[in-house]
């Protein structure tokens, strides 16, 4: 089931809306982020998708994420300063 | 026969004591405004600059003939046809942002001259409405001419009759401030905040960088208008006084919401065209030089006068002075064809600009034009090339501002989600989820672009959006002026190569 969000990427300057499914894996949902706003932020393979100030597991399922629609999300680099 | 200073006082006091209806009826509170006060607390009511209805059009015929006058000398399309061409496109911006919105003012004025609460109030506002039909037929006569050289300036008339984000969003502002408003509020939004403060960014600051680009009749244009808008705006300062005797929360309220939002729209309007689309040796300040110079200090110095605080997100505002109109410009720039008009990328040597006048924060917006270089370096200019640099996925908006989520800065984006009866909402700023939640019922039913899109009231997919739903056409939606063309970036390939 698509799971409309509301991503942002450190060193974007303006939130995306990212359409999610259930299945699919929270790195693929931070590639495709880091895709969507490919235009303004070069790619950064060393990143953690953030949510409700946690990091999530890269390798979990979007549900068992437990998120929801128009939620957001952040992806920012592992090692912010 | 009475000399002036006897007519003016009878011609503007005019209100008596009604007998076959309550005064309540007369000025119903929802239309007339909060607080509702009997005229006997606003008799005193005092505009500081008076005049009467034969001086007004004596004033008006002759400033009216000077713009013409212009018009006929330098206002001509050859003449704007030697404009620089990021100028050019500052004048779309405004083009399509001015007239219509000051047709609402007409509006907004119209209900002051109506259920102001005391005679001289309304007589003040029917001038104020004149000026403001004035104001929006000068720019479209003017613009007018333009449309059969470049159809990107229909958009003078056509812009705010569309879906397009922009005008979502401007009418979002605009219908709060002036066309819904009732007469207190109006006062207070319009004629003092935005009057008072954020005209001058268009009327004086526009005008400075219209004569540094030799723009001449935008130069009289704007500045004609500002001469009706100094004397309208001073509406505000009576009913200001009035109001702090009895409801100062209230007031501070109205001042620090329309403040932020007045900063939201003009902070775009006119941090754009002038740190973006005025060529670099035309610019005589930065646009946080000018807000610092022309709207801060003075909008601080009067909120003093009538013991009034600095609004609680002053701290935010500051910071947003940095970064807030860069964040929305590099945006904007990836999906310029959602606009009506052109963009162009920052040379080497403004960027070098904007990071002196911009220290704080240039380093993050620096790396995001030198993401977008790269991408017309990899495709190479060119028209057939304007999408392969331009974003794909929907951008978001505000729930509040309908602005493009771009709060904060990039190493921090500031939106917030709100969960309320059921919804989601999602605010670019602290300020505009205050403002949301300081009046639910008034916002809460509005959808943004984005729960429009997933609604299925407008489509999903770019094309589709841009033609039927923003009403653009691929002459019209925005593109590169260059088409990626820079000397500059060709210089830095060959160089590279």
């Amino acid at each position: 089931m698509p799971i409309p969000l509301y991503g942002f990427l450190e060193g974007d300057t303006l939130g995306l809306l990212v359409i999610a499914e259930d299945a699919q894996t929270v790195l693929e949902l931070t590639r495709k982020l880091q895709e969507a706003a490919n235009i303004r932020v070069a790619r950064n393979e060393d990143v953690e998708l953030l949510y409700n100030g946690k990091t999530l597991d890269p390798e979990l399922t979007i549900a068992q994420a437990g998120l929801q629609a128009l939620d957001r999300f952040d992806v920012i680099s592992r090692h912010r300063v | 026969m009475l000399s002036r200073e006897e007519w003016l006082p009878l011609a503007r006091k005019l209100d008596w004591d009604y007998t076959y209806v309550r005064e309540d009826e007369v000025f119903p509170p929802v239309i007339s405004g909060h607080p509702w006060l009997p005229h006997a607390e606003w008799k005193d009511w005092e505009e500081s600059f008076k005049t009467s209805y034969r001086e007004y059009v004596d004033n008006q015929y002759e400033k009216d003939l000077a713009v013409y006058a212009v018009r006929d000398a330098v206002g001509r399309l050859e003449n704007i046809q030697k404009l620089a061409a990021p100028w050019l496109n500052s004048l779309k911006v405004h083009a399509a942002a001015l007239p219509l919105a000051e047709f609402t003012g007409v509006i907004g004025s119209l209900r002051g001259a109506r259920f102001g609460r005391d005679s001289a109030w309304r007589t003040m506002s029917t001038f104020g409405a004149l000026d403001e039909y004035r104001h929006t037929q000068i720019p479209l006569l003017l613009f007018h001419q333009l449309v059969r050289w470049d159809s990107q300036f229909d958009w003078a008339h056509k812009f705010y009759h569309t879906n397009n984000w922009f005008a979502i969003a401007a009418r979002h502002f605009f219908d709060e401030l002036t066309l819904g408003q009732n007469a207190i509020e109006f006062a207070i939004g319009t004629n003092f905040v935005l009057e008072t403060g954020f005209t001058n960014l268009q009327f004086v600051g526009l005008a400075s960088l219209a004569r540094e680009s030799s723009d001449h009749m935008f130069e009289r244009m704007v500045t004609s208008i500002q001469t009706d808008e100094a004397r309208h705006a001073q509406i505000g300062h009576p009913v200001l006084e009035v109001l702090m005797k009895h409801d100062a929360e209230y007031v501070q309220y109205l001042l620090d919401k329309w403040f932020w939002r007045s900063w939201r729209t003009f902070s775009i309007l006119t941090g754009v065209s002038i740190d973006y689309l005025t060529a670099l040796d035309q610019r005589p300040y930065s646009f946080k030089e000018f807000m610092e110079e022309w709207i801060i200090d003075q909008y601080l110095r009067t909120l003093d006068e009538f013991g009034l605080k600095k609004p609680w997100y002053w701290n935010i505002f500051e910071d947003e002075l940095d970064i807030y109109h860069h964040m929305i410009y590099a945006s904007a720039y990836t999906y310029r064809a959602t606009l009506w008009f052109d963009f162009v990328i920052p040379s080497p040597a403004e960027r070098k600009w904007l990071r002196q006048k911009y220290p704080k924060y240039w380093d993050d917006m620096d790396a995001v034009w030198e993401q977008v270089i790269e991408r017309w370096r990899t495709t190479g200019p060119g028209a057939a090339n304007e999408f392969a640099v331009h974003g794909t996925a929907l951008p978001t908006f505000c729930d509040l501002c309908q602005l493009p989520l771009s709060g904060g800065s990039p190493r921090k984006n500031t939106a917030n989600v709100l969960a309320q009866d059921g919804r989601k909402y999602i605010f670019c700023s602290e300020p505009c989820r205050w403002i949301f939640l300081r009046e639910p019922e008034r916002y809460a039913n509005h959808q943004d672009l984005v729960k429009r899109v997933l609604s299925g009231e407008a489509p999903a997919e770019l094309p589709k959006l841009l033609t039927e739903y923003f009403r653009l056409t691929p002459d019209t939606w925005g593109k590169d002026v260059y088409h990626g063309a820079y000397d500059w970036l060709e210089a830095k390939k060959t160089s590279v190569a």
